[in-house]
């Protein structure tokens, strides 16, 4: 593999890192070799998940490869977890981290920039700042970018002001859960749950379970509404039977409303000063709180880099997570046409195959089978949790699934332990990913 | 029908029967069906299959502060006879059963020489804050049957 230099100059590395770290131990506390040039240099575009693995196991795998990570926001939050800010149980300081451990403990350069652009003839990112990285292999995990306009009048500006979606977690969770704390008593929230693929398929309703055990205690004549653009959803059995013997669910009195699509469900307008949201069929629901999940497409990143090729996902060959529109670029996470959920494990997992195929290319070898796991465990309340445990095994130009789900249950020692399963989940992820 | 085709409509109808079952949803290759892929393709190594039970157990295996037990330097035929034991549903657990069924006795032996042959420590460091099943200096606080 021929090598290239990061077009970062060392006064730029001082600037951004500061002299001391630079002059003083190598960089980041790794030897020098780390950055010798005649080793390959793997570019990530996207601190999240996806990309944070990569940067990890890649470390894990190589000591001299040059590991160069693209991320515009001084700070990563988590979405597992996030539901649970909602009534109380979790905090967004919690789900949050920072790169200090990329950069001192994997001896990752992270760069807080936004990456706009890929060359892949001179094989380099172009950022905004305007700076270019040149690359031997590009990773790119972007994530998901929202479909906005799949709900006439909804929009970027007012996810971002008075309608937070809360799909990514950060400000726009503070700000939900501030509206919610602010509803008046007996008031109306009213949830829009998309259709296609999106990242964690239960989350929405989890998110209504959060939110109706937090009003039980601060708002107990408050009603939820989901308006589905389906007609099923994940572990909705175990939702029901739940929602049942909590909230009413099914009768006159619930708490927790679901209207699937075919009974109406879908929303595809909403009118933000009067705060309604309009169905299909021309239903008019008031609400109090409208928290509108848009349906999902890859990144616009991926989109405007050429990596999704016009299409909604982007195709990637199976064994090697390699991008079809160029061998030296990987594609991971949501923004994937994959046979699999969308999940953070997933993308997680994903990071370890696109490690494994690059650090055979390095060592000029054929990349091992890969295998990718996804075991999900999920909440309804701190009292109930039930698990996913889904693998994805390599079979050539795919990956076939084996899925089991648990079984809903009224043992209340099943109901608990695995709910305290999910809750430990969800700190080991974290520490699986950053540190 | 060839046998991948075979194989994703499985598991493709069972993700779409997934609602409104009492039981828990399947989608079961038989061994015969997994040793067909297995020909075509050679086994996932024992670090790949390993490396993607991190999310829960940690990673390399090495979570010791949570109520998913750690797997790093965990005894080779233990590791062997636990899985085979979930595999075949020998008693309830939370969960490993519904994990563990997917594996061949050949990659089950992989993962057992690659966690066996990790050292038994916390990574990177100890942690036990907040834990569910242990107090800050380590002790038990409550014992689950958290597999």
């Amino acid at each position: 593999m021929s090598s290239s230099q990061s077009t970062l100059s060392r006064r730029d590395l001082i600037k951004r890192f500061g002299a001391a770290a630079v002059a003083s131990t190598g960089l980041f506390g790794f030897s020098h070799q780390a950055w010798s040039k005649q080793s390959a240099h793997i570019v990530i575009v996207g601190g999240g998940i996806g990309g944070a693995a990569t940067a990890k196991y890649l470390r894990l795998a190589n000591k001299s490869v040059r590991i160069t990570l693209v991320e515009p926001n001084p700070q990563y939050t988590f979405c597992p977890g996030s539901n649970e800010v909602l009534n109380g149980h979790e905090t967004l300081e919690n789900l949050t981290f920072n790169y200090d451990n990329m950069k001192s403990r994997y001896g990752v350069n992270v760069v807080q920039d936004k990456a706009i652009a890929i060359d892949y003839t001179q094989r380099q990112l172009r950022l905004a700042s305007g700076d270019k990285l040149s690359y031997d292999k590009l990773v790119v995990s972007t994530g998901p970018d929202f479909i906005y306009d799949a709900i006439e009048g909804y929009s970027a500006e007012h996810a971002a002001t008075d309608l937070p979606h809360a799909w990514k977690a950060g400000p726009q969770t503070a700000k939900l859960k501030a509206q919610l704390d602010a509803m008046p008593q007996g008031g109306v929230f009213v949830l829009s749950s998309p259709d296609g693929d999106y990242r964690c398929p239960p989350a929405p309703y989890e998110r209504v379970s959060m939110i109706a055990d937090h009003f039980s205690r601060t708002n107990p004549t408050a009603k939820l509404i989901i308006l589905d653009a389906k007609n099923k959803y994940t572990f909705q059995n175990h939702y029901e039977h739940y929602w049942k013997e909590r909230y009413g669910f099914g009768t006159d009195n619930e708490v927790i409303s679901w209207v699937s699509e075919q009974d109406g469900g879908r929303a595809v307008k909403v009118d933000a000063r009067n705060k309604t949201l309009i169905t299909a069929s021309g239903e008019k629901i008031k609400a109090d709180v409208i928290n509108i999940i848009p349906p999902h497409k890859a990144s616009k990143f991926a989109v405007e880099s050429g990596l999704a090729q016009g299409q909604r996902w982007v195709d990637f060959e199976a064994k090697t997570f390699k991008s079809l529109v160029d061998p030296n670029v990987y594609v991971i996470g949501d923004m994937v046409n994959a046979p699999m959920s969308k999940t953070g494990m997933i993308a997680s997992n994903q990071a370890k195959v696109v490690v494994e195929s690059i650090i055979a290319d390095i060592e000029g070898r054929e990349p091992g089978t890969p295998f990718i796991a996804n075991n999900c465990v999920a909440i309804i309340s701190q009292e109930y949790g039930m698990t996913i445990a889904d693998t994805h095994r390599f079979a050539g130009d795919t990956y076939v699934t084996q899925k089991r789900i648990s079984a809903v249950t009224d043992n209340p020692y099943e109901r608990h332990i695995r709910a305290n399963l999910a809750m430990n989940w969800q700190r080991t992820f974290r520490k699986e990913i950053f540190h | 029908m060839n046998i991948k085709t075979t194989l994703i409509n499985t598991a493709l109808s069972a993700c779409l029967v997934l609602p409104g079952l009492a039981m828990a949803s399947e989608a079961t290759l038989t061994d015969a069906q997994v040793n067909e892929i297995n020909e075509q393709y050679p086994m996932p190594s024992g670090k790949m299959l390993g490396d993607a039970c991190a999310a829960c157990h940690g990673t390399f295996g090495a979570e010791f502060n949570e109520g998913m037990p750690p797997l790093a330097g965990m005894n080779r035929q233990h590791f062997i006879d636990l899985m085979l034991a979930f595999r075949r549903g020998d008693f309830p657990t939370i969960v490993m059963h519904d994990v563990a069924y997917v594996y061949t006795d050949a990659e089950i032996e992989a993962m057992a020489d690659y966690f066996s042959a990790l050292p038994a420590a916390q990574w990177p460091s100890p942690d036990t804050h907040r834990s569910a099943f242990l107090h800050e200096d380590g002790t038990i606080k409550q014992i689950g049957g958290a597999q």
